[in-house]
């Protein structure tokens, strides 16, 4: 028996809608202490792994471990006919091929019941090591969004470099190129505006701006986005979700060999 | 055969129709109990006389019509319209019990269902056991032109008619295309030197000329080239075994999985195949008898589902240097035919199977007109429907021939949209047979990374069905879509490298050399 309970339904209205476009199936993992999801793209470039602490929900509930393979676009279906300030509850019988998520209106006069059919999946769970990464940067997530945004009309590619100045985000492509430097800034008003750069040695790396955007989705999310790079690893482009959890994206770097002729990607 | 068995066997025919309410049809029946047709529609007529109640019978009518257009005719009637139906015939006609059945099915899919799974089991058994699909022992009737040798591979010596049918294509597909492909290959030698560059992309690609198999490698010796060659055109195995005298035994080896190559190519051939030739071989019978199943698997998606047996054919325009056509054409063509063919199927089709056993010898000139009358209306229409540019005059030739069989066009747009990214990778299609027994076929894109296996052709293949699997879903749910039209799902595929950005993630992978893969950071749990 699974029943979760969620004041802030929208928060996972907001997941759903990060993550869909990146995995279509995937496996959300309930233990008692969390709801948990992890999930490479189709050309295993690129992984999602979000966690839900069993804390952030108003009411948890988990008997079992229990994995339940879902449509990912099909689960974002159901869920936006959830009101943004409906409470969702997510609920499942063991061994039921279905799961039931309950919207109820904040005023507690509408509660609707969309019932999902379970598929199964074969999920290569990956195990990640905890990495202490060369350089951790914090930035708006907006800003970021809007960097990849802007950089992919111009190239395919992100070369993403962190020196002590701050981080630099450049591009070649057909039409020309572009570098956008970030400088560290922590005296702003707000802390969610500050730019926090924390650096062990210099990195740059390069990645597929695809799905740096398809990672920007995320962006409703959080205020900042927190890009963790390391010369032999993946880069991880996390969204905390508040209080609770966050969405993590790992991204396999391109590996480069010629940098005097930016292909094209084609 | 003895009255105690005739009996025991009514007994049965009572039990599967009153109990497990099965439809009995002779030619079921004839093989299930390993009797003859004849002796399986006897049975089923004396079943008939002794149950009068309880069962719906069909029959099949076979005799010339009254009507203006003197011709042939086999109709499957059912019991109360019997009267009626003789009375459009010209004199006597035949008439026997085609089936057997507790009531009229909806569906006349239906009708034949039992005898499509049961075909099915017999053609899935290992070639090595022979079945009474195979010999075809059970036929009503025989030709002494066919024989039939141990493995059950059918060996036709050439009757004229086959030939004028068939061989046709073969003969020429085999003789004729090999000059027209040399010429290419040296054109395309040139090319290698010319631009280093390009080379590698050249080669692969030139690799599928002509070939439906693209795994191919050209720089093979002729003779290899020409079992290439037979690959697409070797479907039928009348064909096969002619062509066969070519190549020798190599050639039994592709021919020894069925369920691993394409069905029949070519609906008309097919069709004509069948009716021209009446004892030809059962096994074309069963393509038949599982195009008409397929095509029945879902009244609506006739049209498609016929469409999704075609081959998909790759054909690269070397005409022009720089720009290398990678077209996938599955064309129009096939589909238009399979409309109409299915439209003359909804007419025939209860005709069609009663012809392979019934057919009396004056059908003969009659289907010969009707086959004569598709084989000219084809080209035109490829023609017309595809906008096909033949460039060089030799090629023409050649995709005429190819063209009769599967389906190519060197569409001269496309070759704009393909040029750009003509340099990284491919298409390259992966024919198998899903659980049900169709054809699917799979389009993707394969990359650099592939290629370079491929020296190694049997590497090669398994890449292939790797990255198939990938592409797989897509494929199938674009074939789903009814996009079975090739037409439609080739572009579909097509777009992504052609725009850029903005591609299916699936293909990245393939796509991208430079691109990292996680699984080499991160270990599976």
């Amino acid at each position: 028996m699974l029943e979760l309970r969620l004041v802030q339904g929208s928060l996972l209205k907001k997941v759903l809608e990060s993550i869909k476009e990146l995995v279509t199936d995937a496996n959300f993992d309930c233990s008692s202490t969390g709801f948990s999801l992890q999930a490479m793209d189709s050309s295993h470039v690129a992984l999602v792994a979000l966690l839900l602490r069993s804390e952030g929900f108003e009411h948890y509930r988990c008997d079992r471990n229990l994995s339940m393979g879902m449509n990912l676009n099909n689960m974002a279906k159901m869920l936006k006919c959830a009101g943004n300030d409906d409470i969702i509850t997510i609920k499942a019988d063991d061994g039921s091929d279905t799961v039931t998520f309950m919207f109820e209106s904040p005023t507690q006069d509408k509660i609707s019941d969309f019932e999902m059919k379970l598929m199964d999946i074969d999920s290569e769970h990956l195990g990640i090591p905890e990495a202490e990464y060369h350089a951790i940067v914090r930035m708006p997530s907006a800003e970021f969004a809007r960097i990849c945004k802007d950089l992919s009309s111009i190239g395919d590619t992100v070369v993403i470099s962190v020196t002590k100045e701050g981080v630099k985000f450049s591009t070649k492509g057909d039409i020309g190129s572009a570098n956008i430097v970030c400088r560290q800034n922590t005296t702003v008003d707000k802390p969610d505006d500050a730019t926090v750069i924390e650096m062990n040695e210099p990195v740059a790396l390069q990645f597929a701006l695809r799905y740096m955007n398809s990672f920007t989705k995320a962006t409703p999310l959080s205020n900042t986005v927190t890009i963790s790079l390391s010369n032999e690893l993946p880069v991880v482009v996390e969204y905390k979700i508040a209080e609770m959890g966050y969405v993590r994206f790992y991204l396999a770097p391109k590996i480069e060999e010629d940098e005097e002729e930016t292909k094209p990607e084609v | 055969m003895s009255q105690i068995e005739t009996l025991s066997l009514i007994h049965e025919i009572e039990s599967l129709i009153s109990d497990q309410l099965q439809v009995v049809s002779y030619k079921w029946l004839s093989r299930n109990y390993q009797i003859s047709s004849d002796e399986a529609k006897r049975l089923l007529h004396e079943f008939v006389e002794k149950h009068e109640g309880g069962l719906e019978v069909v029959y099949a009518l076979s005799g010339w019509l009254k009507s203006t257009h003197r011709s042939y005719h086999i109709r499957l009637v059912t019991g109360p319209k019997l009267a009626e139906a003789q009375n459009d015939f010209d004199g006597n006609c035949s008439v026997q019990v085609y089936s057997v059945q507790p009531s009229i099915p909806k569906d006349p899919a239906v009708l034949w269902n039992a005898e499509f799974i049961q075909a099915e089991e017999l053609s899935k058994q290992p070639s090595s056991v022979d079945n009474c699909l195979r010999d075809n022992r059970f036929c009503g009737i025989s030709n002494t032109f066919v024989r039939r040798n141990v493995d059950g591979q059918p060996a036709v010596s050439a009757t004229p008619q086959i030939k004028s049918v068939v061989g046709l294509g073969s003969t020429k597909s085999n003789v004729v295309q090999p000059p027209p492909k040399n010429i290419a290959h040296n054109s395309i030698a040139k090319v290698d030197l010319k631009s280093q560059n390009v080379v590698k992309d050249v080669k692969s690609e030139s690799n599928g000329t002509g070939n439906t198999v693209v795994h191919e490698n050209i720089n093979k010796p002729t003779a290899e080239k020409e079992k290439s060659l037979l690959l697409p055109t070797g479907k039928k195995k009348v064909q096969a075994d002619k062509n066969g005298s070519a190549t020798g035994g190599s050639l039994a080896s592709f021919w020894g999985r069925p369920s691993a190559k394409p069905k029949p190519c070519s609906v008309p051939a097919e069709n004509s195949n069948t009716i021209s030739n009446p004892s030809a071989t059962e096994k074309a019978q069963t393509c038949a008898n599982e195009a008409e199943a397929d095509s029945d698997d879902d009244n609506q998606g006739v049209l498609l589902r016929r469409s999704s047996n075609r081959k998909r054919r790759v054909v690269f325009d070397l005409s022009d240097e720089d720009e290398d056509v990678v077209n996938l054409a599955s064309p129009e063509v096939p589909s238009k035919q399979s409309s109409q063919d299915s439209k003359q199927n909804d007419k025939n089709l209860l005709e069609k199977e009663p012809l392979n056993f019934d057919l009396p010898v004056e059908i003969k000139p009659l289907v010969k007109e009707e086959r004569v009358e598709k084989k000219v209306f084809q080209p035109p229409r490829e023609d017309l429907s595809v906008i096909t540019k033949c460039t060089t005059a030799g090629k023409s030739s050649t995709e005429k021939l190819q063209s009769s069989a599967p389906e190519i066009c060197v569409n001269k747009d496309s070759v704009k949209m393909a040029a750009p990214d003509s340099t990284k990778r491919r298409k390259v299609m992966k024919t198998r047979i899903d659980e049900r027994g169709r054809e699917v076929t799979d389009v993707f894109w394969e990359g650099e990374e592939i290629e370079a296996k491929k020296a190694d052709m049997v590497t090669a293949k398994k890449a292939d069905t790797v990255t198939a699997k990938k592409t797989d879903t897509v494929a199938k749910k674009a074939d789903n879509n009814g996009s079975t039209n090739a037409v439609n799902s080739a572009p579909a595929t097509k777009k992504p490298p052609a725009t850029g950005k903005g591609g299916s993630k699936k293909a990245l992978n393939s796509k991208d050399p430079k691109q990292g893969n996680l699984l080499s950071f991160f270990k599976k749990v």
